[in-house]
């Protein structure tokens, strides 16, 4: 055939109605997932991030999970309950086995509850397990655990992804677990190669055949990537792509409210924010939809209070706005706090992440407008974690998940009693917030603990131990012939990896 | 002691000198790596754990001992492993060294392939409708920045046309097409403003070469064209060439960061970006050191093939 000028254009205007897909290396039952973030490595217990999670809980399960709906369902725990003298019993189930086919038992969990509550731990809920008075194991399918003080969410720590159950004779750099795919390959920085176990407890799960996660570190390729069908699934799909997802006819969008939300954090080791009328000054004068608009397109929620999940028989409609948008009222409690004129301060956040910039600079403007100038500090993430850790801030920006659903999932960020990190607000005193969750974790009836959780809403308006900003939503995007996944309500979005056990194509 | 044995030897204290700056200037600033990995997420690590950790890295010991550690370790040919997962830096260099080598191989034939035989004619014809249209696209392309071309690239090829992957890696042994196909993108946006300035340094070479009194004399001998051109001007041309190409080459070690993100190609630059990062202090020197070097290496290399392109140029 000849090359014309015109055979060329008349190539040239034919490319987009072209549609090869580059899905050279897809394998039929095996699911190609995009990771936001390589795992920095796989050790159960230790909290390495959210896609770190979503592998872990594949390969390694617990006593109890979430499932689709939010709600505690059993693992290798068949039941559990309070025994009449206080203590947690997990019966287990007599049929789980490792994937070096040993059989799981309770010497099992109480070797992991060793490891993680030991002294040279660096398990992330080694300071939860301390607290055990100890743990007795009465036969090998029972194990019986004894608190120290009374404590209602202590079955909700075994459904964290950082807590599965290893066999007790393991290496314990290299654990071997109990979960749905079993570890066949990685390549450091690059990929992660799940098979789908032979032995799992669940009959005839896992649907799929395998699992290769891959990570795509930048959004928008991981994007690119699912569209142009390279990927069968992504999580954390960018808020700016989630229009287009949902417009491709070929995908599906699977998006949950209230994964996660911004918020503002404060140093109150001196003044001015060491004045809880002043922290409240802040709450009253930020208009949250620009939050919502700038920074998450659209795909988020303001949060005018306490970050108790709507839907929870804990939220209450007026308490979660009891930080309305106000800048008269917040002019009124500088005012009465002695900064009539405003003052200077420095506001922490990142450079690294938009949605931490976008958002101080939203403040910022805010907090101007009241006679509070901000000076944006944006270091790398890093140095950001640093400084915040060592209250070397005014205030700082955060973005953040609760652990669970569960109101005393906040503990972690907003119990200000704790040690400092960076993610909770520095040096600052909220004796009423700190004695609600106190009482909300030892009380066990849902009635007087809905009460318990709204007496905590009402104190840490007063004592502001934080500013919510905007709930973001959290979304996975798939090819519409990956079935059975279920994006987790609210915080536990993050927690939706064990969801892939029961995904499958068609 | 002879030329080679000289510039080896400086070499070596340069590359001394550059890791001892990296692990000194690295250490100084802020970020705790014990914290920083069990913050992964935005989790609020336990203080008590993030102290066990950092104890167990070893790193409460005196900045001084660490660095006893390190030149040690440097010594025995072992730098170290990773503060993230323990994994063995020299592994990770020698998985990661080659992707990237081949990254900047391929990028630097496309971009010779482009720019020489471009530059030599656009010269020839200086004045011409190509040498005005080669000059000006050369010079657009110069303007673009990599990081926009390889964006813009993935949008097109990828994501709207759905031609080419959007990025990735295949080993070549086990797909040779795909790893191919993947290698193009990165390759290409690479190429693109290494053969712009290629481009113009042959043509400037040439230009300046096809005037000078043995070019004529070889006209007046009446050798032929081809004969003229390509080994009177463009062998003569190509050592400015040359020297700007490893100029670049050795940049581009350092450079491809920007593409290896957008394209997801697991070269060297990805595990540096994450190791600065995580503050995972061994593996950032590690890469540095090993970079240098090699940066250090292709100027050595160049510099001896000066003498096999032009043998008036003696190594001494």
């Amino acid at each position: 055939m000849n090359a014309t000028r015109r055979a060329f254009l008349g190539a040239t205007a034919a490319l987009p109605f072209l549609h090869v897909p580059a899905r050279a290396q897809a394998r039929p039952g095996y699911l190609r997932y995009g990771l936001s973030a390589f795992p920095p490595n796989l050790l159960p217990w230790e909290s390495t991030g959210a896609s770190a999670g979503t592998v872990k809980t594949l390969i390694g399960r617990s006593l109890v999970g979430y499932d689709k709906t939010g709600t505690l369902a059993g693992e290798i725990a068949s039941s559990w309950g309070l025994d009449p003298d206080g203590a947690w019993v997990f019966k287990l189930r007599q049929d789980v086995v490792f994937h070096n086919g040993e059989k799981l038992t309770a010497e099992d969990v109480r070797w992991t509850i060793d490891q993680i509550a030991g002294e040279r731990s660096t398990a992330y809920m080694r300071s939860q397990f301390q607290t055990l008075a100890r743990v007795e194991t009465p036969d090998p399918y029972t194990v019986r655990l004894v608190t120290k003080e009374r404590l209602a969410t202590l079955p909700s720590w075994f459904a964290n992804y950082n807590m599965s159950i290893a066999w007790h004779k393991s290496d314990p750099k290299a654990p071997v677990g109990c979960g749905p795919f079993r570890l066949v390959g990685q390549e450091r920085g690059t990929s992660v190669i799940l098979e789908a176990s032979p032995n799992y407890f669940k009959p005839g799960l896992p649907k799929l055949k395998g699992i290769t996660f891959i990570a795509y570190p930048d959004e928008n390729l991981r994007n690119a990537a699912l569209r142009s069908g390279d990927l069968d699934m992504i999580e954390y799909v960018p808020w700016q792509a989630m229009a287009a997802v949902e417009a491709d006819p070929r995908l599906r969008l699977d998006e949950v409210q209230g994964a996660a939300f911004m918020d503002v954090l404060f140093n109150g080791t001196r003044p001015p924010f060491n004045d809880a009328r002043v922290r409240r000054a802040v709450a009253h004068a930020v208009k949250r939809e620009d939050i919502v608009q700038a920074a998450f397109f659209g795909r988020g929620r303001p949060l005018e209070g306490v970050p108790i999940i709507p839907g929870t028989p804990y939220y209450d409609e007026q308490l979660a706005h009891g930080w309305n948008y106000d800048p008269a009222r917040a002019r009124a409690l500088l005012a009465d706090a002695g900064y009539a004129r405003g003052f200077s301060t420095k506001i922490l956040a990142t450079a690294q992440f938009g949605m931490h910039k976008d958002t101080a600079e939203i403040v910022q403007q805010y907090l101007a407008a009241i006679g509070i100038q901000g000076e944006l500090m944006l270091p790398d993430w890093s140095t950001r974690v640093s400084l915040g850790t060592r209250g070397q801030y005014d205030i700082a920006i955060h973005g953040v998940a609760a652990d669970n659903n569960d109101p005393d999932g906040l503990t972690v960020v907003m119990d200000t009693s704790l040690a400092p990190t960076h993610g909770r607000s520095f040096g600052l005193k909220t004796p009423r917030t700190t004695e609600a969750f106190a009482r909300g974790r030892a009380e066990f009836d849902q009635s007087r603990r809905i009460e318990i959780y709204k007496d905590l809403q009402r104190a840490a308006l007063e004592e502001v131990p934080l500013v919510g900003l905007a709930w973001r939503s959290q979304g996975f995007g798939m090819d519409r012939g990956v079935t059975g996944f279920t994006n987790m309500p609210g915080a536990l979005s993050t927690s939706s990896g064990s969801q892939l056990e029961v995904t499958a194509f068609g | 002691m002879s030329f080679l044995v000289r510039r080896i030897l400086a070499s070596l204290l340069l590359v001394w000198i550059v890791a001892s700056i990296v692990f000194l200037a690295i250490h100084l600033v802020p970020g705790d790596p014990a914290e920083l990995l069990l913050s992964a997420g935005g989790a609020a690590p336990d203080p008590v754990t993030v102290a066990e950790l950092r104890d167990r890295l070893g790193l409460n010991l005196p900045l001084r001992t660490q660095y006893g550690h390190f030149l040690g370790g440097l010594l025995h040919g072992d730098l170290g492993t990773s503060l993230v997962d323990d994994y063995p830096v020299l592994d990770e260099i020698a998985l990661r060294l080659p992707r990237t080598l081949e990254l900047i191989v391929a990028a630097t034939i496309i971009a010779l392939a482009v720019a020489l035989p471009t530059g030599t004619w656009a010269a020839l014809h200086k004045g011409s409708a190509f040498d005005r249209i080669a000059a000006a696209t050369a010079g657009l392309v110069l303007a673009v920045p990599v990081f926009v071309v390889g964006t813009l690239m993935v949008l097109a090829l990828a994501q709207t046309l759905h031609l080419m992957p959007a990025g990735g890696y295949v080993p070549l042994a086990k797909a040779p097409g795909q790893h191919l196909l993947l290698l193009a993108m990165p390759a290409i946006a690479i190429a693109g403003g290494l053969s712009a300035v290629l481009f113009r340094m042959t043509r400037a070479a040439v230009l300046d070469v096809a005037g000078r009194d043995f070019v004529r004399t070889a006209w007046a001998k009446g050798l032929s064209p081809a004969r003229v051109q390509i080994r009177h001007v463009l062998r003569n041309a190509l050592s400015p060439v040359l020297t700007v190409l490893g100029l670049h080459m050795g940049a581009l070690l350092g450079g491809t960061v920007l593409v290896e993100y957008v394209f997801n190609w697991p070269g060297l630059s990805t595990p540096l970006l994450a190791a600065v990062d995580a503050r995972d202090y061994p593996m950032v020197v590690g890469i540095v050191l090993v970079t240098s070097t090699l940066f250090l290496v292709i100027n050595l290399v160049m510099d001896l093939l000066y003498a096999v392109l032009d043998p008036r140029i003696g190594v001494s």
